[in-house]
């Protein structure tokens, strides 16, 4: 057995044993309640920088999927991005054999293969515990003997052993965005999607509605790009540290083709439209996120994973709420209200998790461009 | 949206009935107490006036209580009409009283009662609830909206067979139509296959279907909840254990799923999803689906458009009040408008996160039946179940197993002397010992593969199963034999080398403390007593705590830690380092109360009513109630029963991990019938202070030689009786007082039963079946008096000191399990001198033990001659009949003497009840295909049921009919064994006869009573039938000649005539009223004959308050 410890920004330390790569790793430590779907979430871009702590203690059961090629653009089920994203993964207990008709590996061998390490054995709910009271809380994984850290692209790592890494102090959208655009799909609603780390089951849903998505940098020119509607992605990190972004979302107002924004992407949108986003004490990620349709009674069960979220009451007279969270009133999208302009803070192309809001793509995409 | 208009509207306070299930039979069981109790909190809460009509007086939803009225009354279209008519209630709620509740109001809509009384149905509406009932329309329905459901094809010729084949596919499954017990029926994965199963199949049948082979697919369900504003979301999903082909209430059932992909799971979801919105279904919804293991294909098997006993296990699973907040939205509440009520500050819509993984295990009891069949499909034959909590899937699969064998050894059992044959056919065919079969095949290395090959069980279950059983091994490996005949000693030799790592995988697989020092001895190969066991158990469980390998608590909250909840829904694990905080409740009190565990043939819902009403008077006393119990389909398991509910082990181990946490002042172990009566001593002795009576009170009562010596020394007659180890001190004793005797095998695991022997060739046949006599398993032998009544006095005591006791009946002479016995409050028959003894007997029981809480005695009563029969020092399943019938709610009374109060009893008045009570039992025969349904000494019902009357003879005839066994309408078929018996029946006879009812006989019977001159037509036995081809008597039934039957056995012994077998056998199967017991039948008579007209004259009664 491999110790390997996790040290909190707070200063506690709790141990417990290796999974995966034995590498040192840090960055925000967060927590998803999601009982499936950990292949998703670990690729899932928008977890870039973080370590996930899974409350279900029974992870890994049903293995690993074929993982992709890097670029290939089938975009196999189970992954939501070509590698983990996660800084590492804290987990309940080993389900260290993998059953399952679609599985070729587990998930310890995964991650091992990947360099992404983890920790087995903690007391799971006492660290949501400990996450849900101690606001942007970070954390180190320490694995007993590490053989190095873990790795971003070769673009990152902590430049001293003690270091905490925090995704939300600096833009990290280079390390999860496209270098070079690159279409996907033959169909005949030309997306120009603007890749913030966004997640596969969105372009998998755009390609299904007969799309051709164009995956851009999110640095790419947007002037010069020929499409039809507008995707703001998903993605990780503070929304207001994207260098020009915003501005150059803000510009995409000026004209008429209907935008869609889903978190990062949403909040972007938001503070494009003139909002501010503010960091919540710790953030919804779970599976079971209720929202309603404003001024309806109307629920949908969401998937969702967000550190910042809009401020209410900074919106600008153009704009309303769309949805609201239903047991905090945050707010979860917002709509202009001439303009095919809206953004959703949850998931609608969820994956993992509920499935209640695909409807959002459908509708945006029978927008007609004025 | 608030209430319904129509509700809100009103202008008053509107009035809602609703029906509950009755008594409880296989299938249908405690759930719909917990689902009904819910709902009527719910109820409650917007001020409705609640009509409740159920016959079964022991669950907690028939309690007498503010703004409630209850009818006992059988749950059928004349007498719920009769309540309509009486009460004029605004709307009816069918959703939480079980297919019963939802037959009834499908029945009521036919008939068009509803629409004639204004009366509205809340909740899904009629005519779907009908379709989702009709096979058909409902596979039309699916496939409407793109629902697969399993293809299937009747066929008239064998070629149209092929063809349907190839259309489906293969491997496909042949039935003949019309076929009984799966006559005709299998699996064909090629045509030369099925031509082989379909050619024969056609030849004793017109149809033959051949459909889609699930056979090991996976079996999954979604609890779907959706109110009027269209919202719908899924509480949670479960998977079964076994692949589906076995009924779902006889699988052991995992919640999560555990093997389903984010993909499967998502799909399996939104199909659920569309089904109720295409259904438009209000309330709650069950879907269940056959998954292929290999693909994400899947079909729709089953949609349940009401409360089941799914639901109940989910939402005990996921903490979501699902019964609660079902009934809100079926009065017209949206769910984003409903509080979660576990969190406080969120809201009813969302989908609860589980943070742990819950098992549920079903109880069958199978061996209680004489001549059922052990194999599990099709037909549910469980009569209860339990559900474990844990923070791995060992942890949890061992506990389940530990609470439903409610042995330490739990999983470890041991299937001596079975070959590799036999158990690669326990493997294959599934029976209720097939997860010990699984368990052995690891013992003996055989591979997953393998066991995946014989069971279909998932690998991922199997793996985990596969794993306690090395650990089993790794466990035995520490035996160190050298301090062998000192268990603290041996224990502490073999463990010494063992650290706290070893011991946390240990616990965390799920192990117990004794069942450890079980596994230790094996290694050893030498036999440990109880003692022993009890001893290095007690070693085992110090060792570890030295080195702090203790379980932690932690809460159920429905958000997986996502908020801080409040919530006291607790369970105990070794997967965490952490208990979760608890505020102070200020609270200076504490009282654990220990709960029945799974309902089984002797404990029923009647104890969890004991339990409930216990926890509210400790509330109302200002103590913090803590529950303990591990049944989903119980009211003492609801969010709200208790201060805190721990949903554990009713076990030694488990409770002294609660105690040690909670540190209360005391236990209850007199609450919950004879599981944590059993706990009591061990308790004791590991320095738990018991509540109620002392542990010296409770040995004196339970111990047969003590009871006895003190029955001597008080000068009270008791059958006479003797423990033997030998033949020749059977031999002797039955010399000196002669036959009939009754056996009882020292243990119930040789499966044996009790029972009575009435010569000695049935007295070689119950040693025989007792299997082990020696030194160590006496068998007790009994005086067996015949034409005995038997009396119950139940009723609380301080100090030795009865307060209160009541006088109770058995209809039925002695010999009749008291379980199964109709019972009557107050006493009709007995001599006033009778009743005087049986007082005076008992208060001199009470002073003698010493007791000081609730209490059962059973008495025997010839002539005024009086012999005690035993005492129980704990509340009895009579307690909440006797309760509700005179008015004084013994187990509150009970309660208060536990607490040091003494309960105010002054305006109870014995000899004022204002009505007559009769309690009959409910049987489950139907379901048990093979089993005899004749009663005896062995109880073998599993429920009850309660109803009040002006009189005896309308409270027997409601609470008959309530069991089932109805008024004759076409015929009645009698057979009835000895002459004596013949010569009992004759005044039964003239009454029938003088009501104008046909009697049919068997050529016996029929001939003594056309000798005593009635008409009576003569029906051969099947045996006979055969060689003349008459009409035999079991054709009579199937044909409906008859509609009621009465065959009463020469005597009580086991294997009877197969012929009267075969004649009880085909009433349970067709529907008929059966009564075998002569005494009954004369009741019954009587009263059908008093009460002319019943249902129409008959004026309803309701419950009243307690006084």
């Amino acid at each position: 057995m491999h110790k390997c410890s996790l040290v909190l920004s707070s200063g506690s330390r709790f141990s417990g044993e290796l999974i995966g790569a034995p590498l040192t790793s840090s960055g925000e430590i967060v927590f998803t309640t999601g009982m499936v779907g950990y292949s998703e979430a670990i690729t899932d871009p928008s977890y870039f920088g973080q370590i996930l702590c899974f409350t279900y203690p029974l992870i890994g059961n049903y293995g690993i999927p074929l993982p992709p090629h890097v670029d290939a653009t089938d975009l196999p089920k189970g992954f939501e991005s070509a590698k983990p994203q996660a800084a590492g993964v804290i987990l309940t207990i080993d389900s260290p054999e993998a059953f399952h008709w679609n599985s070729i590996q587990s998930l310890d061998e995964w991650l091992k293969r990947e360099g992404v390490p983890g920790v087995i054995g903690l007391d799971t709910r006492h660290l949501v515990q400990i996450i849900r009271s101690e606001p942007n809380l970070l954390g180190r994984i320490e694995p007993e003997s590490a053989e190095g850290d873990r790795m971003y692209e070769g673009a990152f790592a902590p430049t001293q052993k003690t270091a905490f890494f925090d995704p939300g102090i600096m833009n990290v959208l280079d390390y999860v965005s496209r270098k070079e655009p690159i279409t996907v799909g033959k169909g005949k609603r030309r997306v120009g999607l603007i890749d913030c780390g966004v997640k596969w089951n969105i372009v998998r849903q755009l390609v299904d509605l007969d799309c051709e998505v164009q995956l851009l940098p999110w640095d790419s020119d947007f002037s010069s790009v020929d499409c039809d509607y507008w995707l703001i992605s998903n993605g990780p990190g503070d929304p207001t540290r994207t260098d020009d972004l915003i501005q150059r979302v803000s510009r995409l107002f000026d004209e008429d083709r209907p935008i869609l924004g889903i978190c990062l992407g949403h909040q972007i949108l938001s503070l494009a439209a003139g909002a501010l986003t503010k960091r919540m004490p710790y953030g919804h990620r779970s599976h079971n996120q209720p929202v309603y349709l404003v001024g309806t009674r109307k629920g949908y069960i969401t998937s969702q994973n967000h550190s910042y979220v809009v401020q209410d009451n900074t919106l600008g007279d153009d704009w309303e709420v769309w949805f609201r969270n239903a047991n905090d009133q945050s707010i979860e999208g917002i709509k202009h209200k001439t303009k095919p302009f809206r953004s959703i803070q949850f998931h609608p192309e969820a994956s993992g998790g509920p499935q209640d809001t695909s409807w959002i793509f459908s509708e945006f995409l029978s927008e007609v461009t004025k | 949206m608030p209430m319904l208009k129509q509700l809100a509207s009103l202008g008053r306070t509107p009035t809602v009935l609703l029906l509950g299930s009755g008594g409880l039979s296989i299938g249908q069981a405690g759930e719909f107490d917990y689902s009904g109790t819910q709902a009527i909190k719910a109820l409650r809460e917007e001020g409705i006036q609640v009509i409740v009509v159920n016959p079964n007086i022991a669950t907690v939803q028939t309690n007498p209580q503010a703004g409630i009225k209850t009818y006992l009354y059988p749950v059928e279209v004349e007498w719920v009409e009769k309540v309509i008519e009486t009460e004029k209630p605004d709307a009816i709620i069918a959703g939480f009283g079980g297919q019963t509740a939802l037959n009834c109001l499908l029945e009521l809509d036919d008939k068009g009662i509803l629409q004639k009384h204004g009366v509205i149905n809340l909740g899904t509406p009629a005519e779907i609830l009908r379709m989702t009932e009709d096979r058909d329309e409902f596979a039309q329905k699916m496939k409407s909206i793109n629902m697969p459901v399993p293809p299937s094809y009747a066929c008239e010729t064998v070629e149209e067979s092929i063809k349907a084949a190839n259309e489906i596919g293969y491997p496909v499954i042949v039935r003949a139509a019309y076929a009984l017990g799966g006559l005709g029926s299998g699996f064909a994965n090629n045509e030369d296959e099925l031509v082989a199963l379909a050619r024969p199949a056609f030849a004793s049948s017109p149809q033959v279907l051949v459909e889609k082979s699930l056979k090991g697919w996976k079996e999954v369900e979604y609890e779907v909840m959706r109110d009027s504003e269209k919202n719908a979301i899924t509480i949670c999903n479960m998977e079964n254990f076994d692949p589906l082909g076995i009924h779902t209430g006889d699988s052991i059932v995992v919640c999560p799923s555990q093997s389903l992909s984010d993909d499967e799971y998502q799909v399996l979801r939104n199909a659920a999803l569309t089904i109720v919105n295409a259904l438009g279904i209000v309330g709650e919804c069950n879907v269940q689906y056959a998954l292929d293991p290999h693909s994400l294909q899947f079909y729709v098997i089953e949609v349940n458009a009401r409360l089941s006993r799914s639901s109940a296990l989910a939402s005990k699973a996921s903490g979501y009040p699902i019964a609660y907040i079902a009934a809100k939205v079926v009065l017209g509440y949206d769910l984003l408008e409903l509080k979660n009520p576990v969190t406080g500050i969120t809201y009813s819509f969302f989908e609860p996160a589980l943070d742990y993984v819950t098992i549920k295990m079903p109880r069958w009891d199978l061996l209680k039946f004489t001549g059922v069949s052990r194999l599990l499909g099709s037909t549910m034959k469980s009569v209860g179940e339990v559900m474990s909590i844990g923070r791995s899937f060992p942890e949890a699969l061992q506990k389940a197993t530990r609470m439903v064998t409610e042995h330490a050894a739990g999983i470890s059992r041991e299937l001596p002397g079975l070959s590799q044959d036999d158990l690669e056919t326990a493997l294959s065919e599934p029976t209720d010992l097939r997860l010990f079969a699984v368990i052995e095949a690891f013992r003996r290395d055989m591979s997953i593969e393998t066991v995946h090959k014989l069971t279909g069980i998932n690998e991922w279950f199997l793996y985990h199963s596969k794993r306690i059983a090395d650990a089993e091994k790794e466990i035995s490996g520490h035996a160190d034999t050298t301090a062998l005949s000192d268990p603290a000693k041996f224990t502490v030799a073999s463990f010494k080398k063992v650290g706290e790592e070893t011991w946390r995988k240990w616990k965390l697989l799920g192990f117990g403390d004794e069942q450890i020092a079980l596994l230790l001895y094996r290694g050893t190969e030498s036999e440990a007593n109880s003692e022993d066991i009890r001893i290095s158990s007690l070693e085992i469980r110090r060792l570890r705590i030295e080195l702090g390998v203790k379980p932690v608590v932690k809460k159920i909250d429905t958000t997986a830690g996502e908020y801080p909840s409040p919530s006291n829904y607790l369970y105990l694990s070794y997967g965490g380092i952490f208990d979760d905080p608890f505020p102070d409740d200020g609270k200076t009190f504490s009282a654990v109360v220990l709960g029945g565990g799974s309902y089984r043939i002797g404990t029923s819902v009647e104890f969890d009513w004991c339990a409930v009403s216990c926890s509210n008077k400790l509330q109302e006393s200002g103590w913090r109630s803590i529950i303990v119990n591990c049944n989903p389909e119980t009211v003492s398991t609801d969010y709200n029963a208790s201060d805190r509910l721990y949903f554990e082990e009713l076990s030694l181990e488990r409770i002294l991990d609660i105690c040690d946490f909670e540190r209360p002042v005391g236990v209850v172990a007199s609450m919950g019938g004879q599981l944590p009566n059993r706990l009591a001593t061990p308790l004791h002795k590991s320095g738990i202070k018991l509540l109620g009576h002392r542990a010296k009170t409770i040995d004196l009562a339970e111990d047969r030689s003590k009871f006895s010596a003190l029955l001597d020394e008080l000068g009270i007659g008791q059958p006479r009786w003797l423990a033997a180890r030998s033949q020749d001190e059977i031999n002797s004793f039955i010399e000196e007082i002669g036959f009939p005797v009754l056996i009882r095998p020292s243990y119930v695991l040789s499966g044996a039963a009790m029972n009575v022997a009435y010569d000695s060739e049935s007295l070689r046949q119950c040693l025989a079946d007792a299997a082990d006599l020696s030194p160590d398993h006496p068998v007790v032998i009994t005086e067996f008096i015949e034409g005995a009544r038997e009396v119950e006095l139940d009723g609380v005591a301080k100090n030795g000191e009865i307060l209160t006791a009541i006088v109770s009946e058995h209809v039925e002479n002695a010999g009749v399990h008291s379980g199964d016995a109709t019972t009557v409050v107050p006493a009709q028959r007995l001599y006033v001198e009778t009743v005087r003894r049986v007082r005076r007997f008992g208060r001199d029981i009470a002073k003698g033990l010493g007791l000081n809480g609730p209490f059962n005695m059973q008495f025997l009563a010839k002539e005024n001659e009086i012999k005690v029969i035993e005492c129980n020092a704990r509340a009895a399943r009579s307690f909440p009949f006797v309760s509700k019938t005179v008015g004084l709610n013994l187990a509150d009374a009970a309660t208060e003497i536990m607490i040091g109060n003494t309960p105010n009893l002054s305006r109870f008045n014995e000899d004022d009840l204002p009505y007559v009570g009769v309690k009959a039992a409910m049987f489950s025969f139907k379901r048990l295909g093979g089993a005899d349904p004749v009663l005896g000494v062995e109880m073998a019902s599993t429920g009850e049921v309660g109803c009040i009357g002006e009189t005896f003879d309308a409270a027997l005839l409601l609470a008959l009919e309530a069991s089932g066994v109805r008024i004759p309408k076409k015929g009645i078929l009698v057979s009835s064994g000895t002459e004596k018996q013949k010569l009992a029946f004759l005044p039964a006879a003239k009454l029938f006869s003088d009501m104008g009812i046909p009697l049919f006989a068997t050529p016996g019977t029929a001939s003594y009573l056309t000798d005593h001159g009635f008409e009576v037509t003569s029906l051969a036995w099947p045996s006979e039938a055969e060689n003349n081809g008459e009409t035999d008597v079991v054709e009579a039934i199937k044909q409906g000649l008859v509609d009621f039957v009465i065959n009463i056995p020469k005597n009580t012994k086991r294997t009877e005539l197969t012929n009267g077998s075969k004649v009880r056998q085909a009433a349970a199967r067709y529907g008929c009223s059966l009564l075998t017991n002569m005494e009954k039948v004369t009741a019954f008579s009587k009263a059908i004959s008093n009460l002319p007209d019943f249902v129409n004259r008959h004026r309803l009664l309701t419950l009243r308050h307690y006084q």
